[in-house]
This record gives structure tokens, C-alpha cells and sequence, in this order.
């Protein structure tokens, strides 16, 4: 798995090896090819012209290698994402995302392999105990107190903590209680806060304990920042 | 003010484009369209041939590029054609921001995000048939899951239009076309050109 999870890491040092060693340019494009580099950092891979004229990519089938996106994964704002415990099998995916913070809702630990993949790939793990307060008799089926839910939304609404993964166990009803309060901070109405909520409870569908909570949950307790803020946030609070 | 999303709303990506997904707008949704997704393209992908009066009147005043793919079903005659034409807007970072809507968000526009999902950004297929579920209310569509896994198509996109999300799994694609074989016929890329070994 290791192994798996550096080729991916490695990726840009392949492009360049591939560029070294792998393409033959043709000596006289040579020049034009350093300068297009220059232009655009984002195709240092890519040389933009063939004798042909304007290179195309080939879009036929998907690669051999796939990746696994975990439980529940969905986007939910620009560089925000929500989902279940992330396994060994998702690291290539996550690595896609090139997460800077990961929230895990949980009073317990997640499981070793996720501590040392943040560890090895630097990325922040942040802990939200579902009752900070409640010490040991504290219930994961518990909802989430307002006190830990006002905490992780302090960092959501804080750009330098993207690109943000939301989790907990399965990615349902503590993460869809802290995307619900978020939706409500952007404005959204209740019954569309409810609809994503439920999309991904399941079979057993939503707890009306969690819409309570969502719906009580006074929005004017998250300070947000203005200069600190992401975008898509500051566009919802217009 | 209370923003009202459309139906089975939602990111499909989020990165350096936004693509949405939802089911048809309605006008209570407007607002929240036309103030918190600034859109350039909708793409319809249903049967009703025209959009309502005040869609149409909508999209004209945001200046919105309209385009409708006609589908029924996935065991349509032609739907390879059409979910190509699919691609090519999708594949064209000069559309985007871009939503993708059909008429309830599940089906159709379920089997469109599946084939993004695993041509443009090498998703599994366990994945995929998970989000279709999230999306279609835990209802799987064996066809549109079947029509999802055995899609493949052939189309040539000028590399400097392809969005940033695609370009990771379209890159890995074409290092393994370059691994492959010494057959350097069938492809067109500049990775297939390969060092005698």
C-alpha cells in the first residue's frame, strides 16, 4: 500500500522524468517548448504543439488504475468535501484532493493507518469529540453539542484550513449535521438543509434529532472572519 | 434572504471548475442560480423538448449558454452521440462554471456523472454505483449501472481546453497507452513516442 500511495505522491517527478527522457522533440521545437513552460506552470508535462498543429488528447476509456473514493464522498463547496472513514483502499483518492485538513467527528481515535497517512503526507487531523464536555459518559449516537459543532465550523469558514475533508464513521449524521448547520449559516431553507441531510443517512433515513438540532442551531455563533473567509462563503453572506 | 437550491442539488466538482448537478429548476430557485453559482452553461439532459417560458426568460437575462440533450433513458438509439456531446462541453474549461440538470437529479444526470466520474477522473466502479445511489434514492438502475461500466468512447479534445480535474486520469491514461504496447498507431499523443528501449 505504501508503495502505491508514494507512486502517487511522486507524480509530478514523473512528469519531468517523462519530459527527460521518455519524449523525443524534435531539436529545432526545443526552444518553443521552454518557452511555452514558461507561459503556464500548469502543463509542465504538456507540449502544446505537434507537427500536426494543436496537440489533442485521446478520451476513450478509463485508466487501469482506479481510485476509490470513500463512503459517502461528495463535494460540497469548493475544496470542501464530506465523507466516512477514509481505509487504506481511498489514500490514492485522497491524495488526489491534496487535503490540508481532515475533521474526524469522533470521540474515538480513527483507525491507525489514517494517523500515519496524515502524518506521512503532513496533513492536519483535526479532533471533534461529539460532547467535549461529557467526559466518559459520552455516547457516539449522542448528537453533536453546540459547543463542538461551532468549533468545527470555526475552521470550515477559515480558507487556510483548504483543501477540508469533513468525516466521521460512515459520513451521515455527524457530518451532516455539521454540513447542515453550514448550509444554514450560506442561507439555505430548511426543507433543501434537510434534503442533503438525508440524501446520505441511508436506509434507515434521517434522525429528527439531528434536524432539531440543525434547525436550533443559531448561526450567529460561528464568527466569521471576512479577510479569513473562503470565497463561496463570503458570496453566500452578500 | 433564503436560498432555495433545485432539487438533489450538489457539487460534482469543486476544484479549479464548478460543475453542478441538480434536478430542473424551478423558478423559486432562480436566486439562488443566478446568486450563488454565476453559471455559464446549463446543460439539460431530459425529453421536454422546450424549457417552460420563465426558464427560457431566465437563462436569457443571466446570459446563461443553454444546451439540451435529449435522452430517455440510457437504452436510448443514439445515446452514445449524445453523451459525447456531453463530454465535449464538459471537457471545455471555457464553459464552466456549468450545471447539469435533468428533470428529478437522479437517473439521467446520475448516468452523465457516472461516466465523468470514471473516463474523466478514474473513479471505481463501486464509487460510482454508490454516488448514483446517494443521488436516485437508494433506487439502482441496473441498466443505466450496466450502460455506466461499459461506456467507452473515442474522442480527440485539444489539450489546452481540458479542465484541471480531468488531467490527472487523462495523463495517467496516456502513460499506460505508452506503456502498453509498441502499437503507436492508434494514438496521437506525444507520450507514445518512446525512447527505443
Amino acid at each position: 500500500m505504501t508503495s502505491k500511495v508514494g507512486e502517487y505522491e511522486d507524480v509530478p517527478e514523473d512528469e519531468s522524468r517523462l519530459t527527460e527522457e521518455n519524449v523525443s522533440v524534435p531539436e529545432e521545437e526545443v526552444e518553443d517548448e521552454d518557452e511555452e513552460e514558461d507561459d503556464d506552470d500548469d502543463h509542465i508535462y504538456i507540449n502544446e504543439e505537434t507537427e500536426s498543429g494543436r496537440e489533442k488528447v485521446l478520451v476513450s476509456h478509463a485508466p487501469q488504475e482506479r481510485i476509490v473514493p470513500p463512503l459517502n464522498f461528495c463535494p460540497v463547496e469548493r475544496y470542501l468535501y464530506r465523507s466516512g472513514q477514509p481505509s487504506p483502499v481511498n489514500f490514492p483518492f485522497l491524495l488526489n484532493l491534496k487535503l490540508k485538513t481532515i475533521i474526524w467527528l469522533s470521540n474515538e481515535e480513527p483507525q491507525d493507518t489514517l494517523l500515519e497517512f496524515c502524518d506521512t503526507h503532513r496533513i492536519n487531523l483535526q479532533f471533534a469529540a461529539i460532547n467535549p464536555d461529557a467526559g466518559e459518559d459520552d455516547n457516539p449516537w449522542d448528537g453533536l453539542t453546540e459547543h463542538s459543532i461551532i468549533n468545527v465550523l470555526q475552521t470550515i469558514v477559515t480558507q487556510e484550513n483548504y483543501p477540508l475533508l469533513v468525516c466521521c464513521g460512515m459520513g451521515r449524521h455527524r457530518t451532516g449535521t455539521v454540513i447542515g448547520c453550514l448550509r444554514r449559516i450560506m442561507g439555505w431553507n430548511l426543507a433543501s438543509v434537510s434534503e442533503e441531510y438525508r440524501r446520505f443517512t441511508g436506509s434507515r433515513g434521517g434522525r429528527i434529532l439531528v434536524e432539531l438540532l440543525i434547525e436550533a442551531f443559531d448561526t450567529n455563533l460561528v464568527k466569521i472572519d471576512k479577510n479569513k473567509a473562503p470565497s463561496w462563503l463570503l458570496t453566500a453572506l452578500e | 434572504m433564503k436560498y432555495i437550491p433545485p432539487l438533489n442539488f450538489s457539487p460534482v466538482v469543486s476544484t479549479d471548475v464548478s460543475l453542478y448537478r441538480s434536478g430542473y429548476p424551478m423558478p423559486l430557485n432562480y436566486s439562488f442560480i443566478k446568486h450563488q453559482l454565476h453559471l455559464k452553461t446549463i446543460i439539460y439532459i431530459g425529453d421536454k423538448d422546450r424549457p417552460l417560458e420563465e426558464y427560457q426568460s431566465f437563462l436569457e437575462s443571466e446570459k446563461i449558454k443553454y444546451y439540451h440533450i435529449f435522452m430517455d433513458s440510457s437504452r436510448d438509439e443514439g445515446i452514445q452521440e449524445r453523451m459525447n456531446q456531453v463530454l465535449h462541453l464538459v471537457l471545455d474549461v471555457r464553459n464552466y462554471p456549468i450545471l447539469v440538470h435533468s428533470n428529478k437529479g437522479k437517473h439521467r444526470v446520475g448516468v452523465v456523472v457516472g461516466i465523468i466520474r470514471k473516463l474523466l477522473q478514474g473513479w471505481s466502479t463501486a464509487g460510482i454505483y454508490q454516488e448514483y445511489g446517494l443521488f436516485s434514492g437508494g433506487m439502482k438502475d441496473g441498466v443505466d449501472l450496466e450502460f455506466i461500466t461499459m461506456f467507452e468512447t473515442n474522442l480527440k479534445i485539444p489539450r489546452n481546453v481540458i479542465p484541471g480535474f480531468a488531467k490527472h486520469c487523462l495523463y495517467l491514461n496516456e502513460l499506460e497507452a505508452a506503456e502498453g504496447s509498441d502499437d503507436e498507431s492508434g494514438s496521437e499523443s506525444i507520450l507514445t513516442a518512446k525512447q527505443p528501449i
